[in-house]
C-alpha cells in the first residue's frame, strides 16, 4: 500500500499532523495502536503554564527564555506565533470549539478546586481571567450518587479559599440504576452514554434547577456529550443558572469526544486510519525510510514518501525503558536518556523527574536520527520528542500541536 | 500535659508490630488491663516489610534447629488460629545445577529432627506440580511452607486485644520512659495527631519495639546491643508461582519466592546498616540486581514479569550480652527481664525472633508479665481462633461460594481479607458496593468498615487494612477515590489532599528503584493525572 505520508500514532499529535497534510491534499494514513493521551484530556490545551516553577502570563513571550534544545526553540518563535494563531480555527474545522490567546494565559478550575493557567479551553469548560477570584459567591456542587470520580469536598475546599460559599448535593437518577448494579461501571463515560441516549437530561436538569434555587452557579462533573456533541449545549441551555463543568477522574468525556471528532475530520479529508495496529519495523535505503511493516498487515508493507513518528511518551510506549537503557522501540532511533537507571529519577515524586525529559533526538528540522545521521524522510513530532518536561511546564498540548503543524509544513515545502 | 494520668494500667506495650499486637492480645486475654502505643501505624516496621512467609522452619533446619522446631509448631498453630491470614500453599526446596545435591539428604534429616514433614520429589514431578520452577532443577523437597499476610495477622491480633478490653493508640511516639528510683512506672508520649505530650502509667512496661526497641530501652537508661540488618525484597505484579520456592542450600541472598494475595515476592538481601539509618531504608540498584539475578534462577519467568515495587525492612538482631562486637548474633527469641539484667524493675524487652514466632514471643513475654504481677492464668492464644478465623461453618461457606457465583468480586476479596469479619462490611446497597480500587476489588463498604473499625488515620493506613492502591496501578485511580471517602468521614479536605500527595510519594518510594518498563509508564500517567489535571502539590494543598 502506498501513501504520500504515513503517521505513526493516533493521538493529538498524529491527528494534527494528518489533518494538516490531508487538508492540503496529501494522501495520508495514520497507524494507531489504540488509546492516547487525549483520552485523559483535561479540557484545556496548555502552551506554556510555568517556567522554573513560576506561572507564566504570556506564553509566547516566555518561550524565548526556554533552553535551546526545547522543541519550541527548534520550531522557532516566529513559526510558533503564526502556528499558535492558526490552532483555534484548525480545531474549529474539526467541530471543536476552543477559545484562548497565546499571548495571555487564562485560568481553569481543576478538580482539586485550584486555578491553573492555560492557553485554549474547550467550550464545555469555563474560562477565568484571574486566578484569585471567582465570579460567583454562592455555588452548588451536584454529584451523582455512587459516582466516586468527582471529589466535591476538594472543590468546596478550593472555592472556600476564593471566598465562595458552597453546598454539595447528591442526585440519584433511576436511569443510572443499571450501571450502578455493577460496581465498576459507575464511571464518567457510562454516565455520559446515558445522557447521550435517553430522557435523563431533562429530568436531571429539572432536579438541578430545583436544587439550585438561591445559588449563583451550578458545578457538575464533565460527563456530558460523549458521542452526541449537542448534549453539552443542551445541558447548558436547560440549566437555568450559570453552569461550570469540571473534569472527573479519567477517562475524560470531552477527551474521547475530541479524539473522535479529530479522527472523523481526518477521515472526511480522505485519510486512512488504521486503528488497533502496531508498527513492527521499518525498511531503510540510503538514509530514507521506504516502508513499514505492521502487525495487522503482515507482509503487505506500507510505503510513503514521508513518515512522521508521533508515538507519544512512555505511557503511550513511544519510548521504552528497561533496566539499563531507554530506547525507541520501532526503529531504534537515537534517544536522549541516561543509560544509568539510577539517574532517571528523583526520589521526590513531585520534583522535576529526569525521565520526563527523555525522548527521540532530532536535528533542527525534526528529522529522526540513527547513529547520529538524520533520516531525511522520517520526522518526529509530539511528546515522543525529548528536551522538555511538559508536565512541569504545562506545555504538553502545545508541543503536540505546534511541532506537528510545523513538521507538516516542512513536508509540504 | 499529664492527661489520663489518673488511670494506671497493668501493662503498657510499646510497639504496634505483630509482637506488640500478640502480646496485647495475650495480656488482655489473661485479664490484664492493657494499653498499646505505636508511633506510626500498626505493622509499619519489620512486621510489614518481610516475605509474608509462613515458614515451615525448613530453612533453619540445618543451621538453627531450635528456630526450626519453633517455626513448625507455630506454623501449625497459625493455620488453626489465623486461618483467614494464611494461604496453605506448601513449598519446595529445589536444588539447582549450581547447588550441591548432597545437601538435600542433610536437609531432609535435619527437617525430620525438627519435626518438619518432608517429601522428596522427582524433579519431573516437581516441574509438573510447580510449572514456574527452574526446569533445570536437580532435586526438590516438598515442605509445609505457606504464605501469611502480616498486616491482617497484626490487625486481627489488635482486634482481639480490643475485644478483650485493651486500648490501642497509634500515632503516639514514646519520648521517655518514666522511672522512679529503680522502677519504670510509665511512658511519656508525643501524640502526632494532636501535637501534644501525654503520659500514661502502668505496673509493667513491655518494650516490643523491634529494632526501635534499642532506642526505647536507652530512654530507660538501658543498653541492648542491637544490630540492624536491612533486607530488601521485590514485589512482582502477579503470582508466578503457586508454591513457595526456596533454594535447597544454606540460607543466602534472594533465595525465597513467596506467592501471596495477587502478587509474589522475592527476597531477601542481608546487609548491616548503621542504627541512625533505620528510619531511612531504601533499596539500592545493587540490591535490585541481586534480587533479580537470583530470583530468575528460581523461576526463569521472573525475568519478564513486571516488578511492582521494591522495599526493605530492618531485622532486629540482638548480640549476646557478653559480645559487644555483635559477632555472636542470635536470630532466636530474646526476652530480657531488666530487673534481673539491669536492676530496673517494671520494664521488660521482647525482641529478636521472627514473624512466624510472634505468638510464642508474646506468650513468653506475657508469662513474665503475669509472673511479675502474680497473675495465675494460662496462655490460650494457641487454641483460641483470631477474629476472622472463627470456625463456624467456614468450610461450608467456602464450598457454597464455589458453586454459587452470586457474590461480587468485592465481596469475595473482602472475605479473603477479613475472613468471617467480612460480615460486618455493608453490602447490597448500590452505594456500598461501588468499587474504590479496581485492581484489588475494594468497595466503599470495605473502606467505610476499615475507617470505622480498624484504626485508620490516613490513606497509607487504609492501604494496609484493605490493599487499596497495592495492585498493578499502584494507586493511580483509586487513591483519589479513597481520599474522597476519607475526606467525608475523617479528614479536613486540605489535609486529605496533602494525605493524597503523601500517599503518591510513598508509592513512588517503592516504585523508583524499579522504575522501568510498565512501572515508569504507569508512574508517568499517574503524574499527569494528579499534577497535570488535578493540580495537586506536594504539600499545603
Amino acid at each position: 500500500m502506498k501513501f504520500d505520508n504515513i503517521i505513526i500514532g493516533g493521538g493529538l499529535s498524529g491527528l494534527t499532523c494528518g489533518i494538516k497534510l490531508a487538508e492540503l491534499g496529501k494522501k495520508c494514513a495514520i497507524v494507531s495502536s489504540g488509546q492516547s493521551a487525549i483520552h485523559f484530556f483535561s479540557g484545556s490545551l496548555d502552551l506554556l503554564g510555568k517556567v522554573n516553577g513560576e506561572e507564566v502570563s504570556n506564553p509566547l513571550e516566555s518561550i524565548k527564555t526556554l533552553a535551546d534544545n526545547h522543541p519550541y526553540q527548534r520550531v522557532g518563535i516566529d513559526n510558533m506565533t503564526r502556528l499558535a494563531d492558526e490552532v483555534p480555527q484548525f480545531l474549529d474545522r474539526a467541530g471543536l470549539k476552543f477559545s484562548g490567546n497565546a499571548n495571555q494565559n487564562h485560568f481553569v478550575l481543576t478538580p482539586m478546586g485550584v486555578m491553573k493557567p492555560t492557553w485554549l479551553t474547550i467550550e464545555d469548560f469555563t474560562r477565568f481571567e484571574t486566578k484569585d477570584s471567582f465570579p460567583w459567591k454562592k455555588a452548588l456542587i451536584i454529584n451523582f450518587s455512587g459516582f466516586l470520580d468527582f471529589h466535591t469536598l476538594f472543590i468546596k475546599d478550593g472555592l472556600k479559599k476564593l471566598d465562595v460559599t458552597t453546598q454539595i448535593k447528591n442526585v440519584s437518577m433511576k436511569q443510572f440504576e443499571a450501571i450502578r448494579k455493577n460496581p465498576s461501571e459507575m464511571r464518567s463515560t457510562n454516565i455520559a452514554k446515558v445522557f447521550d441516549n435517553g430522557d435523563a437530561l431533562d429530568e436531571f436538569a429539572q432536579k438541578a434547577n430545583d436544587l439550585s434555587e438561591g445559588f449563583d452557579v451550578v458545578i457538575l462533573p464533565a460527563v456530558f456529550g460523549l458521542l452526541n456533541k449537542q448534549i453539552v449545549s443542551e445541558i447548558k441551555a436547560k440549566i437555568l443558572k450559570p453552569l461550570v463543568l469540571l473534569p472527573a477522574v479519567p477517562p475524560s468525556v470531552p477527551g474521547i469526544r475530541s479524539q473522535i471528532l479529530l479522527r472523523k475530520r481526518f477521515q472526511a479529508l480522505g485519510g486512512t486510519y488504521f486503528l488497533g495496529d502496531n508498527v513492527e519495523e521499518g525498511f531503510f535505503e540510503n538514509n530514507r525510510l521506504v516502508a513499514i511493516a505492521t502487525n495487522n498487515h503482515g507482509d503487505i508493507k506500507l510505503k510513503a514518501d514521508q513518515f512522521i513518528l508521533a508515538s507519544g511518551s512512555f505511557y503511550s510506549k513511544g519510548i521504552v525503558a528497561t533496566r539499563d537503557k531507554v530506547y525507541e522501540p520501532i526503529f531504534g532511533l537515537d534517544v536522549n536518556g541516561e543509560t544509568n537507571g539510577s539517574e532517571w529519577k528523583d526520589e521526590k515524586f513531585f520534583n522535576d523527574q529526569p525521565y520526563m525529559h527523555f525522548g527521540v533526538k532530532t536535528d533542527s528540522q525534526f528529522h529522526a536520527m540513527i547513529n547520529g545521521e538524520p533520516v531525511e524522510n522520517l520526522f518526529v513530532a509530539g511528546s515522543v520528542l525529548g528536551g522538555a518536561n511538559a508536565l512541569k511546564e504545562g506545555s504538553g498540548a502545545g508541543i503536540s500541536l505546534l511541532t506537528s503543524l510545523h513538521v507538516a509544513e516542512q513536508i509540504l515545502k | 500535659m499529664n492527661k489520663n494520668n489518673s488511670k494506671e494500667y497493668d501493662v503498657i506495650i510499646i510497639g504496634g508490630g505483630v509482637t506488640g499486637a500478640g502480646t496485647a492480645r495475650d495480656c488482655a486475654m489473661r485479664g490484664l488491663s492493657v494499653l498499646l502505643v505505636e508511633r506510626h501505624d500498626f505493622a509499619t516496621g519489620a512486621t510489614g516489610r518481610n516475605h509474608g512467609l509462613l515458614h515451615s522452619g525448613a530453612r533453619y533446619a540445618v543451621t538453627d534447629p531450635e528456630s526450626a522446631s519453633e517455626c513448625i509448631k507455630e506454623n501449625m498453630t497459625l493455620r488453626r488460629i489465623a486461618n483467614h491470614c494464611v494461604e496453605e500453599n506448601n513449598g519446595l526446596f529445589v536444588t539447582l545445577p549450581e547447588d550441591d545435591l548432597a545437601f538435600q539428604s542433610q536437609f531432609v534429616d535435619a527437617c525430620k529432627t525438627a519435626g518438619i514433614g518432608t517429601e522428596i520429589l522427582d524433579p519431573d514431578f516437581a516441574r509438573r506440580l510447580e510449572p514456574s520452577v527452574n526446569p533445570n532443577l536437580k532435586g526438590a523437597v516438598k515442605v509445609p511452607d505457606g504464605s501469611v499476610d502480616p498486616f491482617r495477622l497484626t490487625m486481627s491480633n489488635m482486634l482481639d486485644a480490643k475485644i478483650h478490653g485493651a486500648e490501642l493508640l497509634t500515632q503516639h511516639e514514646v519520648t521517655d520512659v518514666i522511672c522512679e528510683q529503680n522502677r519504670a512506672i510509665g511512658v511519656e508520649l508525643f501524640n502526632h495527631a494532636k501535637n501534644e505530650k501525654v503520659k500514661y502509667y502502668a505496673k509493667i512496661i513491655v518494650n516490643a519495639g523491634g529494632i526501635w526497641g534499642h532506642h526505647i530501652a536507652s530512654l530507660a537508661g538501658i543498653n541492648i546491643n542491637m544490630f540492624p540488618a536491612k533486607g530488601s525484597l521485590l514485589i512482582f505484579g502477579h503470582r508466578v508461582n503457586k508454591m513457595v520456592l526456596n533454594r535447597c542450600r544454606k540460607p543466602a541472598n534472594a533465595d525465597i519466592l513467596v506467592p501471596g494475595d495477587t502478587i509474589c515476592l522475592i527476597g531477601t538481601t542481608s546487609e548491616r546498616v548503621p542504627y541512625d539509618q533505620i528510619d531511612n531504608m531504601f533499596v539500592s540498584q545493587a540490591d535490585v540486581d541481586v534480587l533479580i539475578r537470583e530470583g530468575v534462577k528460581l523461576s526463569p519467568s521472573l525475568a519478564t514479569t513486571r516488578i511492582l515495587r521494591a522495599y526493605a525492612g530492618v531485622r532486629p538482631l540482638v548480640a549476646a550480652d557478653n559480645d559487644p562486637t555483635g559477632r555472636n548474633i542470635s536470630r532466636g527469641i530474646v526476652l530480657l527481664d531488666h530487673q534481673e539484667r539491669d536492676g530496673l524493675s517494671g520494664f521488660i524487652t521482647i525482641t529478636g525472633g521472627k514473624l512466624m514466632t510472634y505468638r510464642l514471643m508474646a506468650e513468653e513475654a506475657t508469662n513474665l508479665v503475669c509472673k511479675k504481677l502474680a497473675v495465675d492464668k494460662q496462655c490460650e492464644t494457641a487454641e483460641k481462633a483470631l477474629p476472622g478465623s472463627e470456625k463456624s461453618d467456614l468450610s461450608l461457606d467456602n464450598a457454597t461460594d464455589k458453586i454459587y457465583s452470586g457474590m461480587s468480586i468485592a465481596q469475595k476479596s473482602a472475605k479473603d481479607r477479613h475472613g468471617t469479619l467480612a460480615k460486618n462490611i455493608a453490602v447490597g446497597d448500590s452505594n456500598d458496593d461501588s468499587l474504590v480500587c479496581e485492581c484489588e476489588g475494594v468497595s466503599i463498604g470495605e473502606v467505610k468498615y476499615a475507617i470505622k473499625e480498624l484504626h485508620v488515620n490516613n490513606l497509607i493506613d487504609l492501604r494496609r487494612r484493605t490493599r487499596v492502591g497495592m495492585g498493578t496501578c499502584q494507586g493511580e485511580l483509586c487513591a483519589c477515590r479513597a481520599a474522597g471517602l476519607l475526606c467525608e468521614s475523617l479528614e479536613e479536605p486540605g489535609e486529605a489532599k496533602d494525605d493524597l500527595a503523601n500517599f503518591l510519594q510513598e508509592r513512588w518510594k517503592g516504585m523508583s528503584p524499579i522504575a522501568w518498563g510498565d512501572t515508569i509508564n504507569e508512574v508517568q500517567f499517574t503524574s499527569w493525572i494528579y499534577e497535570g489535571i488535578y493540580g495537586l502539590k506536594p504539600d499545603n494543598n
